[in-house]
């Protein structure tokens, strides 16, 4: 079988899904993460803004209206360095699948939407290993905010309202969530995302996920 | 170009003053603070690491000894961020003069002492303003370690014991900080940062210090 080359020099795989709010990403996470536990993969998950240093900082910040885009941007960056250096590289220095909600290219979106110059952004994040596989969850502004609306609710920060776009809601959500996309879309050739229709059912979108990654796990490059 | 090599272009003026700890900076800036009050000018003050955003968070995390290199880097530019915007930018554009104890330019001696990339370092904080004048106070680290530490240990970070250089804080101290120090030494040609020399007296330093300062305002059409 041909050999697998990674795309960084850790014995583990890295593997990412993206996609805006409300595609689905966490739902395939744990998919994929039982699926390859299952075949007996030693399997590790991290989400973003989870960080033990900053993310409690991240949410307190939000809620009190304390942020601007530098220092939105600034701040989740640094919980993505705490992670990527305290989870992310030792579980792939021991040869894990590191499964990632998220990554580098929601941190570009988001902060060239806020309006950050992209060669800024790419400059915070430039030290950060490339992914072996980047899964993007394709979904339709309206499909989305039917979910966001009919589970979690709009919030503040995910309508871009911190953005000044609309003062209303649903508007907002609109206009910010378009302006990701369009970032999300000029990302997929220039990084080789693998793009998946969203509205396909959770089952459908799961079995390509896990036949790209079965791809890679049967050129031995694990075992 | 990075708006640090630019100048700027408000109506205020922005002074900081580097070198590291117990160099005096601090007195300076204070003395020059009370002066530019008592001839009637609009002055700000600022200080590196007090943003109400983040500077809690560090210094936590400083003493649960929890940051790498990188991190360090990031919440201190966090921090220096949020004052960038709130606190100096404003101030400049109403005609203040800007007092500032540290500014971008300890983040680049400190953090690429630590190891992290100069050109990464220097990226990240490419949206500070240029200062109308920086002075970098110069003292050899032995000194400033007798000032800073008569009655106390150096600690963790400020002695570089992160970097595990020795398992002794006062000679990891004289260590870092004379890397710390290699790298202002650097940057005084790269950002023209006038150098005074920290032994001089207090007196002689801040007489130095205003006359450039006079200069830099009449320059701009402020009396003095």
């Amino acid at each position: 079988m041909e050999q697998f080359k990674r795309k960084h020099k850790y014995n583990g795989l890295l593997v990412v899904i993206e996609g805006t709010d409300g595609s689905g990403k966490s739902t395939q996470l744990q998919l994929l993460k039982k699926s390859l536990q299952d075949q007996c993969y030693g399997v590790m998950v991290s989400e973003w803004k989870t960080s033990r240093l900053i993310a409690n900082v991240i949410d307190d910040a939000k809620e009190r209206n304390l942020l601007n885009a530098t220092t939105y941007s600034l701040l989740y960056a640094a919980d993505f360095a705490d992670r990527l250096e305290n989870q992310i590289i030792p579980a792939l220095k021991s040869g894990f699948v590191v499964l990632l909600d998220r990554y580098y290219y929601t941190a570009l979106a988001r902060d060239v939407v806020r309006g950050q110059n992209i060669d800024w952004v790419k400059n915070l994040y430039d030290y950060a290993p490339e992914p072996d596989l980047v899964f993007y969850l394709d979904m339709p502004v309206d499909t989305l905010l039917k979910r966001i609306i009919g589970t979690t609710g709009l919030d503040f920060y995910e309508s871009g309202r911190d953005v000044g776009f609309s003062t209303d809601f649903y508007k907002s959500f609109g206009i910010y969530q378009n302006k990701c996309l369009e970032q999300y879309n000029q990302m997929k050739s220039e990084y080789g995302f693998i793009s998946i229709d969203g509205t396909k059912s959770i089952n459908e979108i799961h079995e390509i996920m896990s036949n790209e990654v079965q791809k890679i796990l049967d050129t031995g490059i694990l075992d | 170009m990075s708006k640090l090599t630019e100048k700027h272009h408000y109506d205020g003026t922005l002074v900081c003053v580097e070198g590291i700890d117990g160099s005096g900076k601090s007195t300076q800036l204070a003395l020059l603070r009370d002066w530019l009050k008592d001839i009637g000018k609009d002055v700000i003050y600022t200080e590196w690491n007090s943003s109400e955003l983040i500077s809690q968070t560090t210094k936590l995390a400083k003493k649960k000894n929890m940051l790498s290199p990188r991190t360090f880097s990031l919440l201190h530019a966090v921090d220096f961020a949020d004052r960038l915007k709130q606190v100096i930018a404003p101030a400049l554009k109403a005609g203040f003069i800007v007092l500032a104890d540290r500014y971008a330019y300890t983040a680049f001696a400190r953090d690429v002492a630590r190891g992290v990339d100069p050109n990464w370092v220097r990226g990240v904080y490419d949206f500070a303003i240029k200062p109308d004048l920086a002075v970098y106070f110069d003292i050899d680290p032995k000194t400033s370690l007798e000032r800073i530490c008569s009655n106390r240990a150096p600690k963790f970070y400020e002695a570089g014991m992160d970097l595990k250089i020795s398992n002794d804080p006062y000679e990891s101290y004289v260590i870092f900080q004379s890397r710390v120090i290699e790298e202002y030494k650097k940057m005084l040609d790269e950002f023209g940062i006038v150098k005074l020399d920290a032994n001089d007296t207090i007196h002689k330093k801040q007489v130095e210090i205003r006359k450039m300062l006079k200069t830099i305002l009449q320059n701009k059409g402020v009396e003095v």
